[in-house]
């Protein structure tokens, strides 16, 4: 309806400004202006499509679009957002497993030209009959386990493979470390796994004496490629050590490598090199063999000098060397990309080193420019800015411009993945929820982003929790309830024991009722929610009686007194389990309201739990029960058995005189 | 007198029927298709599709197979109906006892739309491993991409619309 409306609006300036065409076209007859038709534009058949796309941006009042519209299907939690998308590719994965299965029967030919990925995949065995266009097929196709088996197969059939097929070959098993990766067209998986385990990445992953070295060994006369292939396979699962050997070996054939190779070679520095120093000097040295042999660097060179340099501490020499490189490639034409960018964050922002504000000046750069992902590298960059401007510089301003940055254009993609995204926002939520107003953050950052773009975590809720303590704002804490209730954070402790804080703590003159009322209505949920816990939990919420006792003030301060009467019980029949008792202010509100209701018995309840807890204030209480309501005989003896006679009599004798 | 009277209307009946089984149409004006019939304690429930006859499509309620292999020039009418069928039975059957209303199967271009009506009978979890497994057989099945419209009811009685 929003679209109609705005493309209605559009074809309307449109007819305005046609008009004004037309005006002016028939004022300037006179001037015989010769009209010019500007030559076509050639336009590929999806560019419309993604005209239109361009007029549509996230809707953050909607679940993302792979999720169903409607109420049961939306996810509204963390936990939930990943098990309905990963739900849906298992089942995809299911189809997929029952046409493998019976694969004879999904032969047919609806598909008019046959869609290849429709079909069930070929299946290789020792007996099958193969080609030299089945491997280029496999090879096209990066079936990496398939291309293995059918090259034995050609190899045992006694064919012959042509050096640039076995290249190829070469490339595919180097490329994915001779095994399957995760099929392309299960994106959700890709999306919610976690890898940004840098420590689990960065471990010698090669697979010795695997096919990728056998086929190598049987290449009888290995090219440059050849040996930048087997290199830079190597290096990418750091097998550092026969990289390097390989790399020694071409050298000294005469070989000319490609820059790729060198990259890698580059990457790997803090593998091969101990101290900093060696570190440097050996990039050096790469790079002067990458100029003597004539090889123009590139971006990846670039990426992977910075990669080197972000880990090798935080001396002022290595910022240097940071900014003479940038310089240097610079001058050589070479645009830096958001990894680039990213590896100088990591040097120039550590945790340990001195404040830097060089995000400013990156910023400045990028500023309102779509970005292409151009490296590996470049999906860090966004998560890594939010942080540096959290935790490193404290600028909700600068937060802003790197969030701003984000939602140009496709930017978008490069967030990375699921983890990533969360972690930003993590990061831009706590950040804004302390610098700019509640009331502003609420209303212009929490309520467009949760829950369909972001929820927050239990980290993230306290910290927005302690801004409501810090600025009274009472109002938010029923809509926070309601979150934290459909986020699955009501079992946190911490969480719980903040809201009822607030909740107590809360002194202000009551405008209208609704707020205590909605704050019985929490602290009643509280206590269900804490009372029915599963036996079995772990990480259970103790029922303290400080927190009976909130609660229980809650709802006196509501009126209710039957549920008030509930806790009391819960109080006196557990005294045993619960740990701890509530304030006496609270149990004195009780039996205010007990006289006022004239229900001496539970007063008399109330005042048996305040000597049996200890408080010194219960004869008071027994007095003050015996002063305002006119008990009977049997109330009177239960009471001076628990206070004595003294203070009772005492009071009594008072009054009669 | 009644006795002549019923005779003779008997006989006029009788003449009638002669006259009548001469005619071939008259038979055939009894349609019964898509009608439900009351029922002796008229608790039967009835969705707004059923309570329409189907003389009622296109008036009051709509197809439930949407394309256009039956109009001039369409192409496939005999395998897209034995296609709508095969779909029917498998997302009935997979869908256990879920569908409360009728499936809906709409094409356009190359894209087959299944909508319809499930009651939450499962976790959404298990919904979504359904919906993502129905997807992914039926376009291996008619080899053309196939996705679901789901809308799930809290309780059957949702979408009574009457009772007859």
């Amino acid at each position: 309806m929003k679209l109609s409306i705005t493309t209605f609006k559009r074809s309307q300036t449109y007819l305005q400004s046609s008009c004004s065409h037309l005006w002016r076209g028939l004022n300037s007859i006179g001037n015989e202006e010769k009209i010019e038709i500007p030559k076509r534009i050639h336009r590929s058949p999806t560019d419309i499509l993604r005209c239109l796309e361009t007029t549509i941006s996230r809707d953050p009042t909607a679940a993302h679009y792979k999720y169903h519209d409607d109420p049961y299907l939306i996810p509204m939690s963390n936990v939930g957002k990943r098990t309905f998308a990963m739900a849906q590719e298992a089942g995809r994965k299911a189809a997929h497993w029952v046409r493998k299965e019976n694969a004879e029967l999904f032969n047919h030919l609806e598909a008019d030209p046959v869609i290849p990925s429709f079909l069930p995949k070929l299946v290789y065995t020792e007996e099958s009959k193969v080609t030299e266009d089945d491997l280029i097929k496999v090879i096209a196709n990066c079936q990496v386990q398939d291309a293995q088996i059918v090259y034995k197969l050609l190899k045992n059939q006694g064919n012959k493979i042509s050096a640039d097929l076995q290249q190829a070959l070469l490339e595919l098993v180097c490329y994915y470390n001779c095994s399957d990766g995760i099929a392309e067209e299960f994106i959700e998986e890709r999306w919610f796994r976690q890898s940004s385990n840098l420590k689990e990445r960065q471990r010698k992953t090669w697979k010795d004496s695997s096919f990728a070295e056998e086929l190598f060994q049987t290449i009888s006369n290995p090219t440059a490629e050849t040996y930048c292939t087997i290199i830079q396979g190597m290096n990418k699962y750091f097998q550092v050590d026969r990289a390097w050997k390989l790399f020694e070996e071409a050298q000294n054939k005469g070989f000319v490598l490609t820059t790729d190779t060198y990259n890698s070679v580059i990457r790997v520095a803090n593998f091969l090199k101990e101290s900093f120093d060696m570190r440097w000097t050996f990039i050096v040295n790469t790079l002067d063999d990458m100029n003597k042999a004539g090889v123009k660097p590139n971006l990846g060179t670039l990426n992977s000098v910075l990669h080197v340099l972000s880990t090798m501490g935080t001396s002022r020499t290595v910022k240097d060397y940071i900014l003479n490189i940038l310089s240097e490639f610079k001058s050589l034409g070479i645009e830096p990309s958001l990894g680039t960018w990213y590896y100088v964050l990591v040097t120039y922002c550590k945790e340990r080193g001195m404040v830097s504000t060089i995000l400013h000046d990156i910023m400045n750069q990028l500023e309102n420019k779509e970005q292409q992902i151009k490296d590996i590298s470049d999906t860090n960059f966004f998560v890594t800015a939010m942080d540096i401007c959290r935790n490193h510089l404290n600028d909700a301003d600068l937060a802003k411009r790197v969030d701003k940055l984000l939602h140009v254009g496709s930017n978008y993609d490069l967030i990375g993945d699921s983890y990533k995204e969360s972690i930003y926002y993590r990061h831009y939520f706590i950040l804004m929820s302390t610098s700019i107003p509640l009331e502003e953050f609420m209303s212009n950052i929490y309520d467009v982003l949760v829950p369909n773009i972001y929820v927050p975590e239990p980290g993230v809720m306290s910290e927005i929790l302690k801004q409501i303590e810090v600025n009274a704002a009472v109002d938010y804490i029923p809509k926070l309830w309601t979150d934290m209730t459909t986020f699955d954070h009501t079992d946190r402790e911490s969480l719980v024991e903040a809201v009822l804080n607030i909740m107590v703590d809360d002194v202000s003159p009551k405008k209208d009722t609704t707020l205590t009322e909605s704050f019985a209505a929490i602290a009643w949920d509280i206590y269900v929610k804490v009372e029915n816990q599963n036996i079995k939990k772990i990480n259970k919420i103790n029922l303290t009686g400080d927190l009976l006792g909130k609660v229980m003030l809650m709802l006196l301060k509501n009126d209710d007194f039957d549920k008030a009467c509930k806790i009391m019980d819960k109080l006196d029949r557990d005294h045993q389990t619960v740990a701890g008792v509530p304030k006496i202010e609270v149990l004195e509100l009780f039996i205010d309201h007990c006289i006022e209701r004239k229900m001496p018995t539970r007063a008399i309840i109330c005042i048996e739990y305040c000597s049996d807890s200890g408080f010194p204030q219960c004869g008071v209480l027994a007095s003050k029960l015996n002063e305002k309501l006119t008990l009977d005989e049997d109330h009177l003896n239960r009471l001076s058995r628990i206070v004595g006679d003294m203070k009772l009599s005492s009071k009594v004798a008072e009054e009669v005189h | 007198m009644s006795i002549l009277k019923n005779v003779l209307l008997q006989n006029m009946k009788l003449q009638k029927n002669i006259t009548r089984s001469m005619h071939l149409s008259p038979a055939c004006l009894k349609s019964q298709a898509g009608r439900y019939r009351i029922s002796a304690k008229k608790d039967f429930p009835l969705t707004y599709e059923m309570a329409n006859p189907p003389h009622q499509i296109a008036h009051r309620k709509s197809w439930n197979s949407w394309n256009t292999s039956n109009l001039d020039g369409g192409i496939r009418p005999a395998e897209t109906a034995v296609e709508d069928i095969f779909v029917r039975k498998f997302v009935t059957g997979t869908w256990q006892g879920l569908f409360a209303s009728e499936v809906i199967i709409k094409r356009q271009h190359n894209i087959i739309r299944i909508a319809g009506i499930t009651s939450r009978g499962i976790s959404p979890r298990k919904m979504y491993f359904l919906i993502g497994y129905t997807e992914e057989f039926l376009s291996f099945w008619l080899q053309c991409p196939v996705k679901m419209e789901l809308q799930t009811i809290a309780d059957k009685k949702d979408i009574v619309f009457k009772y007859i």
